[in-house]
């Protein structure tokens, strides 16, 4: 009987098996059928980090010059809902519905590029295109750095396939998010500043460093008698005791892959699914590899776990200490695992039963063990909603923990909206410390503060409480920002900014001086000649005035393009975008009327004293003129719309010449991306390529340049604000390791401004 | 050169396996725009936008109108920041009596300082502003009464011999506390995020490394912030201190 279900395949409801609980089945079978019918488990497409991670390096060099279509350039509030979307985590959970989709986005194009790189028949399937990999992020997890560079990893991935994909089957579905340069990587080994998508583009590592979550049950990972059901997640006693020897205590499983310290706290949920109401004796933990599978989990050394017929809990022995209530048929029963602390807890229907263990160390799997036949359990690894408010636990306001009330008072969830968890354990904090006698209450104090106070809200607390005194010593804190913020300007070549900003901390000093007589120092900013350069190509780029930027840069940096040449392409091509953009808003003036204003003629005075100075007057001063059209007569826009027509025509002609031998498949396909343009008759409202002309495919192709100016000039580009946020960055992920306080950070709160209070 | 050369300070092999510590100028930007807008720094903010090519968070004339009040009460001049912010936004005082006797309090400090720098000056316009606007306030709150206690022992202990807890109420920073307090009272009565971003990564980097030394991580024994002139081979860096 057992052995007529062959392991790991989807639930069938069978009548001949009294113990099965075919009531469960359309519930149990409905959302893995959804999310991975015919989906190998997902350990496999992570234990091959060599095999992706080379593909997807391969492929990020081709994608070179596709702009994000998530990138939002433009500043304010949209800006940083958008940095959101990139990273889709929001630390208090406000983005949870958009993760969920995008965790099925993810996983839809995969499986179709897949196909369509199968019925293509491309070389690259050997690769392993074929599986598919479904991604999931658990809801209590979506603001960790660690998860989101599973996601970033997964994201790549799919990203190469589906490049691969359009490649096959024309730019269709070539809506690629990369902008990464491998060259440049090569180049710049100090830094890497200016490359935005770097993040979101890099490939797994190669080291397997980045360990998956578990996700499923693991068949070959378990005693004979048990089931995996429905794409497993499922669980099931189905040996009849008489039918064996009785050289078992018990059964027991594992999952596929040890919980990842990384993530701070791991939690999974465990329904039971048993058909009979009676007591259960199913155990519910966490165990290493090496613990005997014939044993309940909780029993043997090296595993812990919660048990449904007494409440006890075990870890490492054979005898139970009283813990919580009793489980059976129908309860959920969760299991979570502070890295930090080294602590377990358990939760039962939602509610938090306290610390279990402590001191727990190892690669510990996800575990469950039973005794019964008919015993039967659902494992929720976090593809669906938890029943028990882990997302609250882990969830926390940044700024407003940092900040304290006119009162005094900490606030905890003020700012965000608050979240009822947030409330209701303020005042069950509030009730508990207040009314509690002392003595008696001292354990259940520190049990709450040990326990329930939310980690996350505790470490950003201590984060913003943290004295910076240490950090360039006589500054404090304001001083050292805003000499943070004057070397970054000055660096940058914001020399105006520099000079006004200069003024008003200037003023800001003296009024805080007592002493009149006292002289303060005067800040005095130099022009840097290859900052205001720099800036000024990437201030004609931002413009869209592709042309004046390469004017610029073959004056002062002759050598840049010439050695660069994939970012010289990618000038070209945006060139070439931008002049169908402009022929765009002339047909349909109204459709983007910041775009015009963005023309604006800052550069102009500049550009004169460059043609003036440096003789460069043979090129045609093209760029500037189309977009000052919009109060002609329409005749004569139309007149100047026809030329602008046979200009870019005459443009993209010279572009094609110029790379059409290019042996390069991105060089290929990124131009047939921008020649497609042109058989729109309006390709700004045109779903399937207003992307291309999107403004915000500026700021990659400008960062490049910069990047590919700074190496050339043989300078590091950080300024030390850069080089904060670059320690920073490494200073968690040391923390990281082995779950330590900065599984809980990220570090994206911190230096990404958010939209309201 | 030594610019390449300077490391980032961990060895890049040993976290080589990690290795994204890219930032993005974009981000960077926008850090700093946030940064000169919420602290109140209205022409480097409205400047920086133009020059950087972001939209403004504010308008310059609300950020302009901030400062104002803060350049007021760095200037001492406390009666005319609280006439400005009543003006600007008349019921930031009313909803908060803690920071409305924060600022009288300022208040007669700065009249106890006039005091104080004139010898044989008449303390009784000292005497009556803490009679007429502290002294009904105080029993509100204990820290009111504590801290008006404090400050009229300025006026009995002689100044070259305070001890440390009452020489920091005559220090400058107290005009930076109360006006940076201010500020963020507008900013949330504006609905606006009243704390910048970068301040929140300054001490993130500050915690991170408290932490990981605290935890025994391999660490060279100091973190370079790269903010001194003479580690910055381009020397393009304007220094404060």
């Amino acid at each position: 009987m057992a052995n007529s279900y062959p392991s790991g395949s989807p639930g069938v409801p069978d009548s001949s098996m009294p113990t099965g609980a075919p009531g469960f089945m359309p519930r149990r079978s409905s959302y893995a059928s959804v999310v991975s019918g015919t989906a190998p488990p997902m350990s496999q497409s992570f234990q091959q980090p060599l095999r992706s991670g080379a593909f997807s390096h391969l492929l990020n060099q081709n994608a070179d010059f596709n702009y994000d279509p998530n990138y939002q350039y433009l500043s304010g509030h949209m800006r940083y809902d958008s940095r959101a979307y990139d990273m889709d985590f929001g630390a208090n959970g406000a983005y949870h519905g958009r993760s969920g989709s995008l965790g099925r986005n993810g996983y839809l194009p995969s499986f179709s590029s897949a196909y369509g790189s199968v019925m293509n028949g491309t070389g690259y399937s050997v690769f392993g295109i074929g599986h598919n990999d479904y991604f999931f992020v658990p809801s209590y997890l979506r603001g960790s750095k660690y998860v989101q560079k599973l996601e970033e990893a997964h994201k790549a991935k799919i990203q190469a396939h589906k490049d691969n994909a359009s490649a096959q089957s024309s730019q269709a579905g070539s809506l690629s998010t990369s902008a990464s340069s491998v060259n440049l990587h090569a180049k710049m080994p100090a830094s890497h500043r200016g490359i935005a998508y770097e993040v979101i583009e890099k490939s797994p590592p190669e080291d397997g460093t980045l360990a998956p979550l578990p996700s499923r049950w693991n068949s070959q990972d378990k005693y004979g008698g048990l089931e995996v059901l429905s794409d497993g997640q499922e669980v099931k006693f189905t040996a009849q005791k008489t039918d064996r020897d009785r050289d078992h205590e018990a059964c027991a499983i594992r999952a596929d892959h040890p919980m990842p310290p990384q993530c701070g706290i791991y939690y999974f949920e465990v329904t039971i699914m048993s058909r009979k109401r009676e007591e259960s004796s199913i155990g519910i933990g966490f165990s290493s590899k090496d613990v005997p599978l014939s044993r309940l989990p909780g029993w043997e050394p090296e595993s812990w776990a919660y048990h449904g017929d007494d409440g006890h809990s075990f870890g490492c022995q054979s005898t139970g200490k009283h813990y919580g209530p009793p489980f059976a048929a129908g309860d959920i029963i969760g299991c979570g695992v502070n890295f930090r602390t080294g602590s377990a807890f358990f939760t039962k229907n939602g509610d938090h039963l306290g610390t279990a263990f402590r001191e727990i160390k190892g690669k510990l799997f996800p575990s469950v063990g039973m005794k019964k036949s008919g015993e039967h359990i659902r494992v929720n690894f976090g593809q669906s909603p938890f029943v028990f408010d882990i997302d609250g636990m882990m969830s926390v306001s940044p700024i407003s923990s940092t900040e304290l009330r006119p009162t005094g008072q900490p606030t905890f969830g003020a700012g965000t909206p608050s979240s009822s968890y947030h409330r209701r354990l303020r005042e069950f904090l509030a009730s508990a410390t207040t009314f509690v006698p002392a003595g008696v209450g001292e354990g259940l104090r520190s049990w709450l503060k040990t326990s329930m106070l939310a980690e996350k809200t505790k470490i950003y607390q201590e984060i913003g409480e943290t004295s910076t005194a240490k950090l360039a010593p006589p500054l404090n804190e304001t001083e050292l920002i805003q000499s943070l913020v004057l070397q970054f300007l000055s660096h940058e070549g914001y020399v105006e900014t520099a000079r006004g900003f200069a003024d008003e901390v200037h003023s800001e000093r003296k009024a805080l001086t007592l002493d009149p007589n006292v002289e303060l120092e005067t800040f005095d900013i130099k022009e840097d000649e290859d900052a205001g350069h720099r800036q000024r190509i990437r201030a004609a780029i931002l413009e869209g005035d592709v042309e004046r930027a390469l004017k610029y840069t073959n004056a002062f940096y002759p050598q840049v393009l010439k050695e660069n040449e994939h970012v010289y392409f990618r000038l070209r091509c945006r060139r070439f975008i931008e002049m169908i953009r402009q022929g765009a808003e002339m047909q349909n003036p109204t459709a983007t009327p910041a775009a015009k204003k963005s023309n604006g003629h800052s550069g102009d005075w500049y550009d004169d004293i460059i043609n003036h100075e440096m003789e460069l007057d043979d090129q045609q001063p093209q760029g500037n003129n189309w977009d000052r059209m919009d109060t002609e007569e329409s005749s004569e826009n139309q007149m100047q719309y026809q030329q602008l027509l046979q200009e870019t025509l005459a443009y993209g002609k010279d572009l094609q010449a110029e790379f059409k031998d290019d042996p390069r498949r991105e060089v290929s396909k990124a131009l047939e991306e921008a020649f497609a343009l042109i058989a729109y008759t309006d390709p700004l409202n045109a779903k399937e390529v207003s992307h291309l002309l999107d403004p915000k495919g500026r700021v990659a192709v400008a960062e490049e340049l910069n990047s590919a100016i700074l190496s050339s000039l043989g300078k590091s580009s950080s300024a030390a604000l850069e080089q904060l946020y670059q320690q920073t960055s490494v200073l968690l992920e040391e923390l990281r390791e082995g779950g330590g306080h900065g599984a809980f950070v990220n570090i994206d709160d911190f230096a990404r401004p958010k939209p309201g209070i | 050169m030594a610019d390449l050369v300077r490391p980032l300070f961990v060895s890049t092999i040993r976290l080589g396996k990690y290795a994204d510590p890219a930032v993005s100028l974009s981000d960077i930007n926008a850090l700093i725009l946030d940064y000169l807008t919420t602290e109140g720094y209205p022409s480097a903010a409205a400047k920086f936008s133009k020059e950087a090519n972001l939209r403004p968070q504010q308008e310059e004339e609300s950020v302009r109108a901030r400062r104002q009040i803060q350049h007021s009460i760095h200037l001492g001049s406390i009666q005319e920041a609280i006439d400005e912010l009543n003006d600007l936004e008349p019921h930031v005082l009313d909803g908060n009596p803690s920071l409305h006797f924060a600022l009288l309090r300022l208040q007669l400090v700065e009249l106890i300082r006039v005091c104080n720098s004139t010898p044989g000056a008449d303390i009784t316009p000292a005497l009556s502003f803490a009679t007429k606007e502290l002294a009904p306030r105080a029993p509100t709150n204990p820290e009111f009464l504590e801290d008006l206690e404090r400050t009229m022992a300025l006026l009995v202990f002689p100044q070259e011999s305070l001890e440390p807890q009452l020489a920091a109420i005559l220090h400058p920073d107290l005009r930076r506390t109360v006006a940076d307090r201010v500020n963020k009272a507008i900013l949330s009565c504006q609905n606006q995020r009243r704390d910048a971003a970068i301040r929140n990564l300054v001490r993130l980097r500050a915690w991170a490394e408290n932490t990981a030394r605290d935890s025994k991580k391999d660490l060279p024994a100091r973190i370079e912030l790269g903010l001194d002139a003479r580690n910055d081979g381009r020397g393009d860096s304007p220094m404060i201190s």
